[in-house]
């Protein structure tokens, strides 16, 4: 990690009294130490990284407490962890994004699940669902269903967060069940302030080990345990967690003074839903709302007789509940029909069945419900006029903007040591014709947007290689996988390079080493040059890969597309069949500029001699085909209105945000362009040699230029 | 209670910005001001993987102690979203221009309530950098939208104006937020929170300073048209007075400005003699233009492209261009080189079989060319070279090269572009007294003549094409292009558009496929 998060560790550090000021995943994070968590795992990913990252960085405070932190290399192995607390009184808590991490948890998360908890276990899980995400749409609730673990889905307000997660682990003991917390991208980046109390140790925790070992077959899952546990999942647990969720009354009930209608939603969509009420009048910014709302901060295991309450007596109810399938509905829909209660249900319809529940998809879903039920005490015009506005609106700017905007997708930073590699790939292909890519999870990715639009798959994280073991033998070329150094220690090591060499297939893998999850925010990996505690771990990937029995491998100079090309032509053009292996090896450049900055300012500073490189483009020579930004798209590399009076169509130029990785020079070599790149280098408190060589320069071009005129 | 007793709704603002501009710092800022206002503020993000460069959004909701509580944790607190809703944005920031277009594209700025405050300055999007013509979005409509849907827009350049002060954007904008007035937050507030943050305090509070400043004259500059930044490359050399004379007594007013600069830049890329030629090639097509009743845009256009193409970049003319004396200066700026430190300089040359060929005769070029074709060479042969032009040796070499500016004439691809140049002037000219629409689209075909190496053949072939398929038939008053000069004019636009808009001519083979039915619409 190339960045400090010594503010936050203070916060971590309140007491009773205090008051927290901050984000929404750090709350939670300062709510796992208030609750005495003995052990803390996870593996970093949008928009749970900082939970990690921050307590990476408070070493001191997590001895004190005796606090166990584990930087999992995968979900697996940080769900894996949670089975310290299956004997033993240990509070754990792990986190991930979800639902990809929690797919790679589940082995572990279904034997957890079955055998039962006797200290509290809880999973932070980010809901990486709607805008800002980075992966496919599905949702946690099937996970907590399938495997009877308890969903909380708390109201996302600091206060309610905290509440919950301590709520969490004492739910867990409750039940013997482990819990599942999910946060919205949102509400983990949501700023805000709660009351802080002190931080607990955990009964037993590093600082006070267990002496004695638990042996309890009722706690191992095979059979004939493994009957005896799903009983009593269902017997005891399920009916102990709900008998708590009342007693406690985890969900919230927010009165209102018209009870013919009602809203049930799920906690994190509540602020949501009082703010499409506000906008239709039917509620204040303080949450006086006339309609009823049952707010569920437990989404799983639903309290059959507080649905059933809440509707008695209601023609019909709101059902806000984000994604699909529309596992809350069919279940409230249940509950009544048991009840025998003939209120009418409805949401999806009015709301939509796919995508993010936005203020505005859920102003136009209330519209629905009311324009369709048209309760008594509801000026249904005034309050749906506000959507008839938008769309008014809307339509009149569409009309004024004219054709579509263009888009902003991400790419590659400025001077990433990825961009070349993907440079190289379209290069040789106009010689050798292109082949099938498929990728992986990582920056690498971004090789399927533009400029570059290659690679064919993403399968997961670490299974750029394996997802290439049926279509390699059964394409006519051989294919391309690559994968980062995360990918590599996630799970590439075993699903991707060792089943590749155990079935002798033959293609080309590019290992994108970077020395870090750059797309996660720059966490360490095993082979990252300083580790947690600034040594070295000594895990090399090179290392590993040949002890597995790759023959072929090649080291790759990344900004040298020329040799780049070279290589890549060898893999896929050579002979004798077989695993090649390129490793591009190159510091990611967004932490490399990180951390250099400081120095060269101090550098600077101290009068010492600093060489500058960046490169240029002549805008006399340019003549603007763009093929070179076709084959970079670095973000320094762009357009600007044609100074020359002869010429309209816009020059290419280069802006001062280039870090002089000389990626665009190497490519107009590489794809021979145009004359027009040159690399500047700027000799900043030059020596006196620097000094006497550029006047001796200066003097004879002078002279000669005199000549020539 | 009945609802809304209490319908004082928190201040909605949110910001759209890309990743690296500091947005999370603006937001910092925003909140850190208004908490010390004792305001209840609550503030959200979704970095995601947008921080590399992608656009995304920062939404912030504060609520005064008027509007419930003194902002204290635990009482009346407001319930604050985390979704900005349209209809309920306070004020909306947009870092870049385009952004700015989608926050209107999305609803987040309405007349009821909005106050609009963004910068006009582009950072073009991939799709824009890529295109090969002008793919530029055209910014005036998102101003022009600006003014109809905001209630009050606040748009200027701060990123100029950021670098004025060796800032960066945030603090601008924060400075026309505290300018709009539109936060019940005193302007020390706003300072506090700069110095807070610790980091370039005095650069920041100066941009800051600037962008409240702008906000409140108000005399906030439009976007700057592209044709204020064009400037002539040469001054007037003595030797081209008569010819600047003539292009002042015998062409019309609307061409001068342009065939003056043309003028110049032939002299200097060749000689006197090549720079009369360019007039006498365009005598014909200002006669025709006349004759036509045109009043100078023909002969303007075709002077443009007739100049660009007569000034071909071959390795002499690139040697010039790197060796113009203005260039170490206007490089020395460009990276912000400050007065002695010394800047060194490489260029980065790959001239192939086609750079050498060109200056070879053509008895010798000819058979080269055809049997590195044959033999599949004629883009392998080339040799790759970083020459530092700041240096003894390197300038020397380009020297060299520019100086072998005599025997170009002899050159085979001096001769050859002459012969395509003739008949392309007299295609235009032909042209001019069938149709001037013809002649100008005719003449706009050079714009397909671009790049070097691979990437110019390709422009040839683009450009064969049309001739051929498109201008020969039109001018020959043979099949239908021939019976409806105007038609064919459109067709030949369509058809140039469609070949700038791959590298790989696909575009431009179905358009010239479905040419007759482009002509039906025309018609």
């Amino acid at each position: 990690m190339e960045r400090s998060f010594a503010k936050e560790v203070k916060q971590l550090r309140l007491g009773q009294g205090d008051t927290f000021h901050g984000e929404g995943i750090l709350a939670v994070t300062k709510a796992l130490l208030q609750s005495g968590v003995s052990y803390v795992g996870g593996y970093q990913g949008a928009p749970i990284s900082h939970l990690m990252d921050v307590l990476v960085d408070a070493e001191d405070l997590l001895s004190e407490l005796g606090v166990h932190l584990e930087t999992s290399t995968s979900e697996a192995a940080a769900a894996a962890m949670l089975g310290a607390s299956i004997n033993y009184p240990l509070r754990g808590a792990v986190t991930w994004k979800s639902t990809v991490g929690t797919n790679v948890a589940s082995d572990a998360l279904s034997n957890l699940a079955s055998a039962g908890v006797t200290g509290g276990a809880l999973m932070i899980l980010g809901e990486d669902y709607g805008e800002g995400s980075s992966i496919l749409q599905e949702r946690t609730h099937a996970f907590a269903t399938k495997s009877q673990m308890w969903l909380l889905d708390p109201r996302p307000d600091l206060e309610t967060i905290v509440h919950m997660v301590e709520k969490g682990f004492e739910l867990s003991e409750a039940s013997n069940t482990p819990v599942m917390l999910e946060l919205r991208i949102r509400a983990c980046h949501v700023h805000g302030a709660f009351e802080a109390s002190d931080n607990k140790a955990g009964t037993y925790n590093r600082n006070n080990v267990i002496a004695e070992p638990v042996h309890d077959f009722s706690r191992i899952t095979l059979p004939p345990s493994t009957y005896a546990q799903e009983k009593h999942k269902i017997e005891v647990r399920m009916p102990e967690a709900i008998k708590f969720i009342r007693e406690n009354q985890l969900n919230d009930h927010f009165e209102g003074d018209l009870d013919e209608v009602g809203i049930i939603c799920m906690g994190g969509l509540y602020n949501a839903t009082l703010r499409a009420l506000v906008q239709a009048g039917l509620a204040d910014a303080t949450g006086n709302s006339r309609i009823p709302i049952l707010a569920l901060n437990v989404t799983y295991p639903l309290v059959a007789d507080e649905i059933s309450d809440f509707c008695a007596g209601k023609s019909a109810i709101l059902m806000v509940e984000e994604g699909q399938p529309d596992y809350l509905e069919e279940a409230v829909n249940v509950i009544l029909r048991k009840a025998d209660l003939q209120t009418k249900v409805i949401g999806k319809g009015p709301l939509p069945m796919a995508g993010e529940y936005t203020a505005e998809v859920v102003l136009r879903g209330l519209a629905g419900f009311l324009e369709q039920v048209r309760p008594a005490g509801i000026d249904v015009e005034a309050a749906t006029q506000p959507v008839r506005e938008l769309d008014r609106h809307k339509a009149r700017a569409a009309e004024l903007l004219g054709d579509t905007l263009p888009a902003r997708p991400p790419t590659f930073c400025t001077g990433c040591p990825e961009r070349p590699l993907f440079s190289a790939i379209r290069i040789l292909e106009k010689d050798i014709g292109p082949t099938h890519v498929s990728c992986d999870i990582g920056c690498h990715t971004f090789s399927t947007l533009p400029p570059f639009n290659l690679g064919h798959t993403v399968l997961g994280y670490g299974l750029g290689l394996a997802s290439a073991a049926g279509v390699g033998p059964n394409f006519g070329k051989r294919v391309i996988s690559v994968m980062g150094d995360g990918g590599f220690w996630h799970n590439g090591i075993t699903n991707g390079v060792g089943s590749a060499l155990f079935n002798k297939a033959d293609g080309v893998l590019m290992v994108v080493k970077n020395g870090y999850t750059s797309a996660t925010g720059w966490q360490y990996l095993p082979s990252t040059l300083r580790s947690r505690d600034g040594r070295s771990t000594g895990s090399s990937i090179e290392a590993v890969i040949k002890s597995m029995g790759a023959r072929w491998l090649h080291n790759v100079p990344n900004y040298k597309v020329g040799s780049v090309m070279k290589s890549l032509r060898k893999a896929l053009t050579g002979e004798d069949k077989g695993l090649r292996v390129l490793i591009a090896d190159s510091e990611c450049q967004l932490a490399r500029q990180r951390r250099i900055k400081p120095e060269i300012a101090a550098r600077l500073k101290n009068g010492e001699r600093d060489v500058r490189t960046r490169f240029g483009v002549d805008e006399e020579t340019c003549t603007g085909d763009r093929a070179c930004i076709r084959l970079s798209g670095c973000p320094s590399l762009t357009i600007k209105a044609n100074p020359d009076p002869l010429r309209d169509d816009p020059v290419t130029t280069i802006l001062d945000s280039c870090v002089g990785c000389g990626l665009c020079g190497e490519v107009t070599h590489a794809a021979v362009l145009c004359p027009s790149f040159y690399k500047v280098d700027i000799v900043r408190n030059p020596n006196l040699w620097d000094r006497f060589k550029d006047g001796l320069h200066r003097k004879l071009l002078g002279d000669m230029a005199r000549v020539r005129v | 209670m009945a609802a809304a007793t209490n319908q004082a709704k928190p201040i909605g603002l949110l910001i759209a910005a890309m990743g690296g501009e500091g947005g999370g710092v603006l937001r910092q800022w925003l909140v850190d001001a208004a908490m010390a206002e004792g305001f209840a503020v609550q503030s959200t993000s979704i970095p995601g993987v947008a921080q590399r460069t992608g656009a995304t959004t920062y939404y912030i909701e504060m609520q005064g102690p008027d509007g419930g509580d003194e902002g204290e944790v635990g009482a009346r607190r407001p319930i604050m979203s985390l979704y900005p809703l349209a209809g309920s944005v306070d004020i909306m920031v947009a870092s870049e221009l385009i952004e700015a277009g989608r926050a209107m594209q999305n609803g987040f700025v309405t007349p009821n309530c909005t106050t609009l405050i963004a910068s006009t300055h582009r950072v073009y999007a991939m799709a824009e950098r890529t295109a090969m013509g002008d793919g530029r979005f055209d910014g005036a409509k998102v101003v022009a939208a600006a003014g109809n849907l905001a209630q009050q827009a606040v748009l200027f350049d701060m990123e100029a104006m950021a670098q004025e002060h060796n800032s960066v954007i945030n603090s601008v904008l924060l400075g026309a937020i505290a300018g709009s007035k539109r936060l019940p937050i005193p302007v020390a507030g706003f300072e506090a929170a700069i110095r807070a943050t610790g980091r370039a305090v005095e650069a920041n509070l100066a941009a800051f300073r600037a962008g409240m400043a702008a906000v409140e004259r108000g005399d906030l500059a439009a976007l700057v048209p592209d044709d204020d930044l064009k400037r002539p490359w040469h001054a007037d050399p003595p030797m081209v007075e008569e010819l600047q004379h003539r292009v002042r007594e015998e062409f019309p007013p609307p061409a001068r400005a342009v065939l003056k600069e043309a003028v110049n830049r032939l002299f200097e890329y060749q000689n006197l003699a090549y720079a009369e030629c360019f007039l006498q090639r365009l005598m014909p097509i200002e006669r025709a233009e006349l004759e036509a009743e045109g009043h100078g845009e023909l002969v303007r256009e075709a002077g443009r492209y007739l100049a660009l193409w007569m000034s071909y970049e071959d390795v002499i003319r690139v040697a010039q261009a790197k060796l113009r004396p203005e260039r170490q200066a206007r490089i020395r700026r460009e990276v912000g080189a400050k007065a002695g430190e010394p800047v060194r300089i490489r260029e980065y040359l790959k001239p192939g079989l086609d750079e050498v060929t060109a200056l070879l005769p053509g008895w010798i070029a000819r058979p080269l060319l055809a049997a590195a074709e044959k033999a599949g060479w004629r883009d392998r042969l080339n040799i790759g070279m970083t020459v530092n032009s700041t240096a003894l040796w390197g300038h020397f070499l380009l020297s060299t090269l520019a100086s072998l500016r005599v025997l170009r004439p002899l050159g085979y691809r001096f001769k050859s572009e002459q012969v395509l140049i003739d008949q392309w002037i007299d295609n235009i000219t032909r042209a001019a007294a069938l149709d001037l629409d013809l002649a100008m689209e005719i003449a706009a075909c050079q714009r397909l003549l671009k790049g070097y190496g691979q990437t110019h053949r390709h422009g040839w072939d683009s450009f064969n094409r049309i001739m051929t398929t498109l201008v020969t038939p039109a001018l020959s008053g043979v099949g239908d292009s021939g019976a409806d000069p105007r038609g064919a004019a459109l067709t030949i636009a369509l058809a140039r558009d469609a070949a700038l808009a791959d590298p790989d001519g696909k575009s431009l083979g179905a358009a010239l496929q479905s040419e007759p039915k482009a002509e039906i619409a025309a018609e």
